[in-house]
């Protein structure tokens, strides 16, 4: 488990979350004044699809459920970055790509980067941790990596965009694959693979799974901003 | 029903795992209703000083073309953007809009270079608070439209086109 860092306000509401995050679904939740621990949990209501999704076994994970936790070089930033690090501190974004692809990977980091010049704008930068993982390191060196960023527009004043990559082929497969669920196939610079992004809040708990492409146009920002706000 | 993209290479990303195949419930239509104009910021036109472009208009034909400077697709395509514009008359409103965040890192000078070097000759604006983008439900770029002189969205294409499919759509929507 990893240290929960409470420098943040020390409302009543805050404690709640936390207690349900980590009960997990242990019967303490009986002593939280009655409300439903999912609702404890998120700040945003359930997907217009979620009846759907959860009779689907989804490889990732959906809304209300814990991110995994994995620790991957961040080669930007010379140090290693965990996936549930900022828990207590600040919200996440989370995506999987890689730099060379074309298609679908460029509409997920701009979508992230749409939320990141929004944090800039609105001055939520402080609240936020934007973490797109490479799949793809033997391709994506650290200096493709940092013109990737170059090209998308990223504010690296802004000190919360993390790019992470997996030291090798096969940690990336442990990752992504078998820990996030984003399926991927392929190899050296040209994959097809399943798409995904996280939103996930101060407590680690999944408020948005966007899977089969970005979100639709502008969904992104406003849930970042509903979730900044309404929490 | 709301209208969406149909990715790339869906099929096959059905086979790698039950979660692709959420998205694609529904596949894409064109709805006969009217768009309401919007107003863009001008970044950069030719022969023109105004800050603002009203789009789509009335009256005519509209080609639109959403794009980022990120996007090679985009970059690529400008070629055909160039040929098709150089095809097409007074009598089609022919506009490309940036829609990524601009004046934080990219800024309106880059776009205007960007374009300048990419020979585009015809108005370019900014989709800076989105409107025009959740208008059209574009969730990616490039994404190309022609609507007809009622403003009724007759094509809509994500991705890569090229100059015959677009004057194609615009004769089209001109009958």
């Amino acid at each position: 488990m990893t240290t929960r860092q409470h420098n943040y306000t020390y409302d009543r509401r805050t404690v709640l979350k936390t207690a349900g995050a980590v009960a997990l679904g242990a019967s303490t939740a009986g002593c939280l004044g009655g409300s439903s621990e999912t609702a404890e949990r998120t700040v945003l209501g359930p997907p217009e699809n979620y009846e759907r999704r959860k009779e689907i076994d989804l490889p990732f994970p959906d809304y209300g459920e814990a991110i995994p936790e994995a620790t991957i070089p961040a080669p930007l930033h010379d140090r290693e970055v965990t996936t549930t690090e900022f828990v207590g501190d600040r919200h996440a974004m989370l995506t999987f790509v890689y730099t060379t692809c074309g298609t679908v990977c460029p509409g997920l980091v701009s979508s992230l980067r749409r939320v990141q010049a929004d944090s800039v704008a609105e001055d939520y930068a402080e609240e936020f941790a934007f973490m797109p993982t490479t799949f793809d390191p033997e391709t994506d060196t650290a200096e493709m990596i940092d013109e990737y960023c170059d090209r998308m527009g990223v504010n690296r004043d802004a000190d919360n965009w993390f790019f992470l990559r997996p030291d090798s082929p096969e940690k990336a497969r442990a990752v992504v694959d078998e820990t996030f669920g984003v399926a991927y196939s392929g190899s050296g610079g040209h994959y097809e693979h399943s798409s995904l992004i996280l939103l996930v809040n101060k407590e680690g708990i999944v408020e948005r799974a966007y899977n089969g492409g970005p979100p639709e146009a502008g969904a992104g920002v406003d849930d970042a901003r509903a979730l900044v706000e309404g929490w | 029903m709301r209208r969406r993209d149909l990715l790339v290479g869906a099929g096959s990303l059905a086979a790698l795992g039950g979660g692709a195949a959420v998205a694609f419930d529904v596949v894409e239509t064109t709805d006969s209703a009217a768009v309401e104009a919007v107003s863009l910021d001008v970044i950069a036109a030719p022969e023109s000083n105004a800050d603002t472009v009203m789009t789509p208009e009335r009256g005519r034909v509209t080609f639109l073309e959403l794009f980022a400077t990120w996007c090679n697709v985009c970059e690529s395509m400008m070629p055909e953007l160039v040929a098709a514009h150089d095809a097409v008359g007074e009598d089609v409103q022919f506009l490309s809009v940036t829609n990524e965040p601009l004046g934080e890192t990219v800024t309106r000078e880059d776009v205007a270079t960007w374009w300048r070097e990419h020979s585009g000759a015809w108005t370019v604006a900014a989709d800076r608070d989105l409107t025009l983008t959740r208008e059209f439900e574009a969730s990616g770029v490039p994404y190309a439209f022609v609507l007809d002189a009622q403003n009724r969205v007759r094509w809509r294409h994500r991705g890569r086109t090229d100059a015959e499919e677009i004057r194609t759509q615009i004769r089209a929507a001109e009958e």
